[in-house]
């Protein structure tokens, strides 16, 4: 065996040990490390080249990666993330030829779709919804971000909340979470448009938290031009809108007079 | 295992914000070798590619640099793509063979060339450094690889003589790369200055070879203007006692001649005077020392090494020493030293009169006019022809029609015509008078001996007023000029008599163009003061003459007298004045090119239409020949802006001059203009057309000129039918069917009752310009070396003037050059010769005769015996009749002299006959090739078929398909058969003897002793006629 195929293959199998220790710092740097490794594979993206260990190195690269990006999710990083799956995203869609499919692929590409979701980032998300084949939508990975998405966008938010308890995945947990808060800061938006104030009870089932504690906290730290009195929540939005608005007319109208006086002296 | 294909750049992308600088360097890496393809993905990431180039503690920076150089070629924003390539560095590789490296370094040599050529000190600090090393890493490459002209192209483009002359010197075949340079900086340097910086560097290189080439050494020289090394190389070639190098000396001098600059050639010539004794010693040891330029120093001794190489054999130091050092002659020259100086004196002294011989311009116009009085060939039936159809009291075409017959006998000396019709001709009167006397200089063109004899009867007699008409005096003044043309050493001083001695506005008017004609050029100040005093006189036929006549003095000389000019035409109320001093505020700009801007911007900017219309002329002739983008916008937006049907007309016109040297992008540039609603831009395209493809018989410009001839404005198709002519001259049917339906065209035309006047002249005119001198002329505005021809320039240039005075339209001749091979052996006499054309006769022969009810050759032999009896019987008469007190001595030489000519025109018959036999024998095979005897008619299309025989008696000095060549006699010791030796004795005699019949005048019975002497013993002659 290749003596650097046998090098990154060792330090990978102390990644994994790492890895299931959830020792995510030695992760890290052996990840950074297996990255430089993996550099030295010709057969690797974007060069491809035909070599005789060239499946093995594809598959390994391939493990690599899809680790790195279940370990961006656990070390909740979303550069990370997007960073490896870019990466990792060429071994799925350019080599089928060569490898047999993994099986992580459909939760990883999932995963992604859900973090375009979580991200509010709707074109991408639909970019790479288009560029799956048919069948995967019924992939229950594939499917269960489809339909948040559709949740999503209907505004049954609620729907979106409860997903949380069937995800197909462990990893997805921690997208669910930052999913909540995606669904919140949007109901957020849409009532500061719909409301002048809400009271405090209905503010907290709206935006559905569950004590006064937790509104007022999401208020101080998202909406901090909000206001908490009498009970209730003012969105502000008339404070702003109302002074501006005002035409200086009085002045409008002397000037239009001067002009006309002076028109008229110089005809 | 199916071969994998990466479908996207975005994982690359992704690793390119990694944190280890390893994995972003791999990126890059990658990145630039699939840019090709995912340079729509990068696009999108460039700015953090552009980040990592500009982060300092990137390793890395250039290669991210060319990334995003290559990407923002992708996209097309190449000034950013350049900028970052020059980040680069040494990793954009200059020999890369993809479109991105290709279009990179043109880009970056357009930059550079664009910095380095904008004037300016200050082009130092803009440059940047980077931008040069990629230019010459480029030129280094080409050398390296071979492709010299690629790197010269580019270092004459970038202004980087440095590279030049190395490229030069390391090319494979230096004179090859020398000579493609001159072109060159002809063709492509715009910019004067600068073309001569070329030039100079080229006189360097060229002196430096081992065996220089001092053809095209003196061509540089001559466009610099230093007649100095001239001089100086002439002289070392005269020195030699190799008769080829004085045969190589001949021919330079020659091939200056040719180019019509007259004032350098006067300075060459009295420069051989002055250096003749104190220069030997200094030329002896350092031949090629180039008294202006200390830097050759070092290499005038390679060219005296070289040259001693070359000449083992030859002993000119020790015989030339002799002169200077006594001491030396002892050692080297074993016996008569004495003897050997005194004849090399003389051998020396003998070359060196034949040299200023040929400067002067006399030995080739001698030989030119014996060339085409020999073979003229002209057609006396359409002249009759023409003559008839014409009606008496039109006075326009009655003159257009003299206009044709000189035009048509110009330079030949065949006055057969005039002396057949004297009553007809005594029908011009007043201005027509004088037109017809101005068209015998035409006829007499170059016949510098006897012109002044010839034109004796008409012109002014001092003190005796009211003698003859004014304007048949003018006509005759105006002849001389026409005459002496360029050549007027001889003439000035009597043009100037005849200027001061009237007061007649109409003499003056033709002393003045005489006078301008006869200094073309020589900037000679007495003569410009005293045109100027004419013009001060105010009146507006004499200035008009007096404005163009100060033009023609100062053509292309850098002085004040435009400015005075111009104020003055200010201050006149005067439109011909005006008219004259815009002319010639024009010509003192010629061939100035930036030079001249200012001036033509205070021309073109002026509220007088006219002198808006001189402002065309000054960018026409400021521009001749350049095809200047510049200029033909210019010109261009005037043809459509301005105001003033004059000024858009000269402005089409004007174009005709700048593209000269490129005739086949005329017509396409005019065909727009050619279909302009407005009459007077369609008349300046067709003669636009007419000027710059003069001579060529190009197909497009005959289409486009061929449904100008039938336009609904008469002035429009006279144009067009001149235009046509000037560029079907001595084309036949032929090459191309279009001439004959020409020619009949203008046979109906003239022939038409219902025709209007002015295409009527226009069809008259356009018949003697297609059969010009004899049909053995051509206009050419380009000399062979492809210089520019300044009479010939300046001569289309007034002659287009014909459309406000009709005597202008003389001023046509100026620009007929013969086209002929004449052969000249060491004594400069015309050697039996044989070369080949090798291409069909019929492609070249003369237009047949017109064909008379009678057979033509029936008609053409008695004509020609009738000529020239009725010529010295007319002349007899005419004599006679003018000059009763015509003595009786000379008379006897008149009649002796024309009996002694008698046989000649039938040995001439003869020959004439064996060609005609010839001839006739050949077309019932046409053979593919035809034997041309020296001196010989070649037509310009036809000098790509002429080839040299080998073992031959005589080779060329120089391989050149037509003008004067020196032969090299290989065979010294036999008895050389000369041919055209009868022209000129048939040719000088009639002459002589009207010379001496007329005034009987010292001067004339002068050169007439000189000719006999000159003329060799008449049974080789006898041979070769037999």
């Amino acid at each position: 065996m290749d003596p650097q195929l046998n090098e990154v293959s060792q330090v990978f199998a102390r990644f994994k040990a790492a890895f299931t220790r959830n020792d995510f710092s030695t992760c890290s740097d052996l990840l950074s490390r297996l990255k430089v490794l993996l550099t030295k594979f010709s057969s690797l993206p974007p060069s491809f080249q035909q070599t005789p260990n060239a499946v093995q190195e594809l598959t390994l690269a391939r493990d690599i990666y899809e680790h790195a990006v279940v370990l961006s999710v656990k070390i909740e990083d979303q550069d990370a993330f997007e960073r490896d799956f870019f990466q990792l995203k060429p071994y799925y869609t350019d080599t089928c030829g060569v490898l047999p499919p993994s099986p992580q692929e459909y939760p990883i590409l999932g995963l992604n779709l859900l973090r375009l979701l979580v991200q509010n980032r709707i074109a991408e998300f639909h970019t790479e919804l288009e560029l799956l084949p048919a069948s995967a939508l019924e992939n229950p990975c594939i499917k269960h971000a489809v339909e948040l998405e559709q949740s999503f966008m209907e505004g049954a938010y609620n729907r979106v909340l409860s997903a949380r308890q069937t995800v197909p995945h462990e990893t997805y947990v921690y997208f669910m979470d930052l999913l909540a808060k995606t669904v919140r800061d949007e109901i957020a938006g849409c009532s500061e448009k719909a409301y002048d104030y809400l009271s405090i009870s209905n503010a907290k089932k709206i935006l559905m938290f569950s004590s006064d504690e937790e509104l007022s906290r999401y208020i101080m730290e998202e909406h901090p031009e909000w206001e908490i009195k009498n009970g209730c929540v003012y969105f502000q939005k008339a404070k702003e809108t109302q002074p501006c608005k005002e035409i200086p007319s009085l002045q409008l109208i002397n000037q239009t007079l001067n002009y006309a006086k002076e028109l008229e002296r110089i005809v | 295992m199916a071969a994998a294909m990466v479908s996207s750049a975005s994982g690359l992308l992704a690793m390119l914000n990694e944190q280890h600088p390893a994995l972003k360097l791999h990126a890059l890496d990658k990145l630039n070798s699939v840019v090709h393809l995912f340079w729509h993905e990068i696009s999108t990431s460039v700015p953090t590619i552009e980040s990592l180039s500009e982060d300092e503690e990137f390793e890395q920076r250039e290669l991210a640099s060319l990334v995003v150089s290559k990407v923002f070629y992708y996209l097309g924003e190449l000034n950013d793509s350049l900028s970052y390539a020059l980040g680069a560095g040494p990793l954009f590789d200059v020999s890369e063979e993809s479109d991105y490296a290709h279009t990179l370094l043109a880009k970056a040599i357009d930059e550079y060339a664009s910095i380095k050529s904008k004037p300016g000190g200050g082009e130092k600090e803009k440059l940047d450094p980077r931008l040069e090393a990629i230019v010459e890493r480029m030129l280094d490459k080409c050398i390296l690889d071979g492709k010299y002209q690629q790197a010269m192209g580019m270092a004459v483009e970038c202004r980087r003589l440095d590279k030049l002359e190395e490229a030069i010197t390391r090319s494979d075949n230096v004179h090859g790369a020398l000579s493609y340079c001159i072109n060159l900086s002809h063709s492509f340097v715009n910019h004067r200055e600068y073309r001569c910086e070329v030039l100079r560097l080229l006189v360097k290189i060229y002196q430096r070879l081992p065996s220089p080439d001092y053809l095209s050494i003196c061509q540089c020289l001559m466009f610099l203007d230093e007649p100095k090394p001239v001089a100086s190389i002439l002289e070392k070639l005269l020195l030699s006692d190799s008769k080829d190098d004085a045969l190589l000396a001949f021919q330079i001098a020659f091939d200056l001649v040719e180019n019509e600059r007259q004032a350098f050639l006067l300075n060459v010539r009295n420069l051989l005077q002055d250096s003749k004794s104190p220069v030997h010693h200094e030329n002896t040891e350092q031949p090629l020392e180039n008294p202006d330029q200390g830097s050759a120093a070092p290499s005038s001794e390679n060219g005296n090494a070289g040259a001693s190489d070359t000449n083992p054999t030859s002993d000119t130091n020790p015989t030339m020493g002799a002169g200077d050092v006594p001491m030396a002659e002892d050692s080297h020259t074993p016996n008569g030293t004495a003897n050997v100086m005194s004849s090399s004196e003389a051998a020396f002294s003998e070359k060196l009169a034949k040299i200023k011989g040929i400067l002067s311009g006399e030995t080739s116009i001698q030989l030119t006019i014996q060339f085409l009085y020999s073979k003229n060939k002209s057609d006396l039936l359409i002249l009759k022809t023409i003559k008839q159809s014409v009606e008496m009291r039109n006075s326009v075409c009655h003159s257009a029609t003299i206009c044709a017959n000189a035009i048509m006998h110009a330079g030949t000396t065949v006055d057969t015509f005039l002396r057949e019709n004297l009553e007809w001709l005594s029908r011009a009167t007043n201005w027509a008078k004088f037109s017809a006397t101005a068209g015998l200089g035409v006829i007499h063109r170059g016949h510098l001996q006897q012109g002044r004899s010839l034109m004796a009867p008409y012109l002014p007699q001092s003190g005796a007023v009211g003698g003859g008409s004014p304007y048949s005096e003018g006509g005759a003044l105006y002849a001389l000029g026409l005459i002496h043309a360029n050549h007027g050493e001889g003439i000035k001083q009597f043009l100037r008599e005849s200027l001061r001695n009237t007061n007649s506005e109409v003499i003056q008017h033709g002393a003045c163009l005489g006078l301008g004609l006869a200094a073309l050029g020589t900037a000679d100040e007495e003569i410009y003061e005293e045109v100027k005093n004419v013009l001060y006189t105010d009146s507006a036929v004499a200035g008009e003459a007096a404005g163009i006549s100060m033009g023609l003095l100062m053509v292309g000389t850098p002085s004040e007298k435009a400015g005075e000019m111009l104020a003055y035409a200010h201050d006149t109320q005067h439109e011909k004045i005006i008219r004259g001093l815009a002319l010639g505020i024009a010509l003192t700009v010629y061939g100035r090119e930036e030079d001249a801007d200012a001036l033509i911007e205070q021309l073109t900017g002026d509220q007088d239409p006219i002198l808006r219309y001189g402002g065309m002329y000054a960018l026409a002739l400021a521009y001749r020949g350049t095809a200047n983008n510049k200029a033909i916008h210019k010109l261009l937006h005037f043809a459509v802006s301005d105001v003033s049907d004059d000024v858009r007309r000269t402005a089409v016109l004007a174009l005709g001059f700048v593209l000269y040297s490129e005739p086949e992008q005329t017509p396409r540039i005019v065909s727009l203009l050619s279909e302009s609603y407005n009459p007077h831009v369609r008349y300046g395209a067709a003669l636009a057309v007419g000027i710059s493809c003069a001579g060529t018989g190009l197909s497009e410009a005959i289409s486009l000129l061929e449904p100008l001839t039938s336009d609904v404005v008469d002035f429009v198709r006279q144009g067009a039918l001149i235009a046509m002519a000037m560029v079907m001259i001595q084309t036949n049917e032929s090459c191309d069917s279009r001439v004959g339906t020409f020619r009949r065209q203008l046979e109906k035309i003239i022939l038409d009752k219902h025709e209007d006047t002015m295409s009527k002249m226009g069809a008259i005119l356009a018949s003697g310009i297609l059969d010009a001198g004899g049909r053995n002329v051509s206009i050419k505005l380009l000399s062979k070396a492809k210089h520019d021809k300044i009479t010939a320039v300046v001569g289309l240039a007034v002659f287009s003037q014909f459309w406000y005075w009709y005597p202008l339209t003389y001023f046509i001749s100026l620009a007929f050059s013969p086209t002929a091979f004449i052969g000249l052996n060491y004594d400069l006499k015309v050697p039996k010769f044989e070369f080949l054309s090798h291409a069909k006769p019929s492609l070249f022969e003369y237009p047949r005769p017109t064909a008379p009810p009678s057979s033509t050759s029936a008609v053409k032999l008695p004509t020609a015996v009738l000529s020239t009896t009725a010529k010295a019987k007319s002349r007899v008469k005419k004599d006679a009749e003018q000059k009763a007190s015509a003595d009786k001595s000379s008379e006897d030489t008149s009649t002796s002299s024309s009996s002694g000519k008698s046989p000649k025109p039938s040995e001439k018959d003869n020959d004439s006959m064996q060609v005609d036999s010839t001839a006739d024998k050949k077309p019932e095979a046409e053979p593919s090739f035809e034997i041309l005897t020296n001196p010989a008619r070649v037509v310009p299309a036809q000098e790509k078929f002429i080839k040299f025989l080998e073992g031959s008696r005589y080779v060329p000095v120089k391989l050149a398909p037509s003008g004067f060549v020196l032969l090299r006699d290989l065979q010294p010791s036999e008895a050389e058969v000369l041919a055209l030796t009868d022209a000129p004795s048939s040719m000088t005699s009639p002459a002589a003897g009207t010379a001496t019949a007329t005034t009987g005048g010292q001067p004339a019975s002068a050169t007439t002793a000189m000719a006999v002497d000159d003329e060799p013993q008449p049974p080789p002659a006898f041979e070769y006629s037999g």
